[in-house]
């Protein structure tokens, strides 16, 4: 265990998706555009339209420093975010993937943005459901996984409506009116097609997900994310098909308002693969909070819950202050504290408020008493959605405390 | 808990993938690259900001030129950094994560700053045209300020990951921790001034590339060209000498067991870099003459230099018994056959892609393409091709065997 990065009300982990999340827009559209701009400039110039260069000039701009900057800035951001927010899951990553890792930066030197997306969506796709390398450690095993394919349909396809999203906003404020139309009308054809293939993809993306993921979508994803994926998804498809009936209609404002949209779909899309990878931050190996609870015999590690469970959390962990090593009466609500922040921080804030919050969630349930709160946590074992609670009695006892502390 | 015990504990259990020097000196090969071009994108901005302020037809000229520079150069930068930033996690994973939880809002914080920076240096060459006085140039100066300030973080972060030993007292006062990662706990003004100052040098040294690359274009003004060569190798050479000093500096504030002014390493990068100078020093006369010997050996003495600073880590990990030649194997070939052959097509394609812009660069007007450049086109293609089909074809046989 690494030391902890707090941020007071989100968690680390919000941070890093709200990163991610905003990444995929540049990233995504930096490949697509470029056949979208590949296929306007074929036809300005085999039709002799020379007005439509100036469409992809501006377009062009927008991409170099929007698509490219912040794409490839965000980029390493999602790393650096990772990097302090859950270091053990991206060191975990990294000591699996690293040379897949750097195949995809040699991409990256020589511009080839298209090959980016097939090498990372496997990575992606390994936390979600590592299938075979859970036996064989194998890394071609775990790459090439039962979501791979799917992620990468979807995401391939969908990449050319966010590039149209772009490209109606980039066109929106040209002052010819003819090309104005004309592109509006192409880019929506686009969106259209990129919207609907993506959309079939998705149905095969979610059959393909593990079981347990399947499960955990019926019984715990929120409402809110499945409403934001439908209801982006009907929103775009509405506004690409208005833009192609009345494409001179489309102000800046509209466009933008489409970009914001996207953006939501894309972050419920996103959360959404984070719930089904619950209580795994990589499937069936690592825990969220970076508790390994599975061995792995072909690459000879061990799962870390037996030890944790004989020594406790605070026994074992690096960044302990010695006083706290051993539980006693005296210190048992700052080493309660310590453990939440050990175990529980990639999940909740212990703040009042912000990311599933710790003490309204005691305060709902109306905890007072530790041994109660002991039960409750005993009885996360058998709680799919969450690690098990991991420590020695002692450990457990200063936990509850500590929870029940909260709702003071 | 023991320090060596608790880097040991950090580690990652799966182990490696394949044997850590290819690892370290993939690490050591990125990051002198890497840092070459941080060097360019400090030196060109500072450059372009100094043109800028000064006026005049040469200057603002040669600023125009600079801040063009300037945006081509932090994209290679950040390409490169990439790289380095993944070994280091590979091989001192303890040290590098460590750090950077301790500091952990620096380190998003870092992101944020590059992304403005960048954005800033984009405003300031796309709008320097319409003469906007002099005020302007503060989203130049803004831009250069961000840009060391990252620069001071990344040294920050690696300068806390040498010290274990006091990562604790940082984390940890009494029975509480600080969680807020909002401070950078550790500078070392020397280190620091090494990895700047070179980007004045390295910029003279750009420079003199600039104008010998340029003479031979008939539409270039050569007195133009002359005099940016011979501003160039006196920058080159003053920051040279400086740097030296510098290094000197630093050498003496490092922990005396080191011993490191005996260590070969370090001596081949120091060697290098007098060479360097007394190469340079000889170009005052002819710098566009000596511009390609002095790249070449500014590159070597950085290449060097990448290597003693690789050293010195050595040195400070084992203080506390750390090796990376100890760390667990788990080999894994296909991976390694995978990124060994991207790598080599990398370096296929990548040349490809340089020789065309070095010699359409050079030519005034459209540049034809020899025979030769377009079946190199072709095969960089051909290869591309390869490796899709190849890695679809693996994937195909692997689905299949595994799930049908």
């Amino acid at each position: 265990m690494y030391p902890i990065w707090e941020v007071p009300n989100l968690t680390a982990g919000i941070i890093l998706a709200v990163i991610a999340t905003f990444h995929i827009l540049p990233s995504h559209l930096s490949t697509s555009a470029m056949w979208f701009n590949v296929y306007i400039e074929t036809k300005a110039y085999k039709e002799d339209k020379p007005e439509l260069l100036e469409f992809i000039r501006k377009y062009s701009l927008l991409l170099l420093v929007f698509a490219y900057v912040t794409g490839s800035l965000s980029g390493i951001g999602i790393w650096y975010a990772a990097t302090v927010a859950n270091p053990r899951g991206i060191s975990g990553l990294i000591h699996n993937y690293v040379w897949g890792w750097a195949t995809e930066w040699v991409f990256f030197i020589i511009e080839v943005t298209g090959i980016l997306m097939v090498v990372i969506v496997g990575i992606l796709a390994f936390m979600l459901s590592p299938g075979k390398w859970i036996e064989t450690g194998n890394f071609f095993d775990g790459f090439f996984n039962k979501t791979y394919w799917s992620q990468l349909l979807v995401r391939t396809t969908l990449m050319f409506a966010i590039a149209a999203v772009y490209a109606i906003a980039a066109a929106a404020r040209l002052k010819n009116e003819e090309v104005r139309k004309f592109i509006i009308k192409t880019a929506s054809k686009w969106g259209l097609a990129g919207l609907l293939l993506g959309g079939t993809a998705f149905f095969w993306y979610l059959k393909t997900i593990p079981a347990a993921g399947q499960e955990l979508i019926q019984t715990f994803a929120p409402q809110g994310l499945k409403t934001g994926i439908i209801a982006s998804f009907v929103l775009l498809l509405f506004y690409f098909i208005y833009a192609n009936l009345k494409p001179l209609t489309i102000r800046l404002v509209t466009a933008v308002l489409a970009i914001a949209v996207l953006f939501a779909g894309i972050w419920s899309t996103e959360r959404m693969r984070e719930i089904i990878r619950k209580p795994y931050v990589i499937s069936q190996y690592m825990y969220s909070n970076q508790i390994i609870g599975n061995d792995i015999a072909s690459k000879n590690v061990t799962s870390e819950t037996n030890l944790i469970n004989q020594k406790g959390i605070l026994a074992v962990s690096p960044f302990v202050p010695e006083p706290l090593r051993v539980v006693n009466d005296a210190n048992m609500i700052e080493a309660g504290k310590l453990i939440a922040r050990i175990e529980c921080l990639s999940c909740h804030t212990l703040d009042k408020s912000g990311l599933r919050p710790m003490p309204q969630m005691v305060e709902r349930r109306g905890f007072t008493d530790a041994e109660e709160m002991k039960v409750f946590l005993e009885g996360l074992d058998g709680y799919a959605y969450m690690p098990p609670f991991m420590g020695k009695k002692k450990k457990k006892n200063a936990l509850a405390n500590y929870l029940v502390s909260l709702n003071r | 808990m023991e320090i060596s015990t608790m880097l040991k504990t950090l580690q990652d259990p799966m182990g490696i993938p394949f044997y850590p020097i290819v690892f370290q000196v993939l690490m050591v090969l990125t990051f002198a690259l890497h840092i070459m071009f941080v060097n360019f994108t400090i030196g060109t901005t500072f450059l372009s900001l100094y043109g800028y302020l000064k006026g005049g037809e040469f200057w603002g000229r040669l600023s125009k030129s600079m801040v063009k520079a300037t945006t081509a150069n932090i994209s290679m930068a950040m390409l490169l950094g990439v790289a380095p930033l993944l070994f280091v996690q590979v091989v001192y994973d303890p040290f590098w994560y460590a750090s950077n939880a301790l500091s952990g809002a620096w380190v998003i914080g870092f992101i944020f700053i590059m992304m403005a920076a960048y954005g800033l240096t984009y405003v300031f060459y796309l709008k320097k045209d319409s003469q906007r006085g002099k005020g302007f140039a503060l989203t130049g100066i803004t831009a250069l300020g961000l840009f060391l300030l990252a620069g001071l973080i990344m040294h920050a972060l690696n300068y806390q990951a040498l010290q274990p030993d006091k990562w604790l007292g940082w984390y940890m006062k009494g029975n509480a921790v600080n969680t807020s990662g909002t401070s950078l706990q550790a500078f070392q003004l020397p280190r620091f001034l090494h990895f700047i100052i070179p980007s004045f040098a390295m910029t003279g040294i750009f420079l003199m590339l600039y104008a010998w690359y340029f003479q031979k274009r008939e539409d270039m003004d050569q007195g133009y060209l002359d005099r940016v060569g011979v501003i160039g190798a006196k920058m080159a050479f003053l920051f040279t000498a400086l740097q030296a000093v510098i290094g000197f500096w630093w050498l003496l504030s490092l922990p005396g067991e080191f011993n490191f002014i005996s260590n070969p390493i370090f001596m081949s990068g120091a060697g290098l870099g007098l060479v360097l100078l007394a190469l340079l020093y000889k170009a005052q006369n002819a710098p566009l003459k000596y511009a390609v010997p002095a790249v070449t050996g500014a590159f070597l003495t950085i290449l060097g230099m990448s290597y003693a600073r690789e050293a010195l880590r050595m040195k400070y990990a084992g203080r506390f018994g750390y090796s990376i030649f100890d760390y667990k194997l788990n080999i894994d070939w296909g991976s390694t056959v995978l990124f060994l052959g991207t790598f080599v097509m990398g370096l296929i394609i990548i040349a490809y892609l340089l020789s065309i812009a070095y010699k359409s660069g050079r030519t005034a007007g459209l540049y034809d393409a020899t025979p030769l450049m377009h079946k190199w086109g072709r095969a960089s293609i051909v290869l591309l091709l390869m490796w899709i089909v190849i890695v679809a074809g693996l994937g195909i046989i692997i689905s299949v065997r595994n799930y049908l």
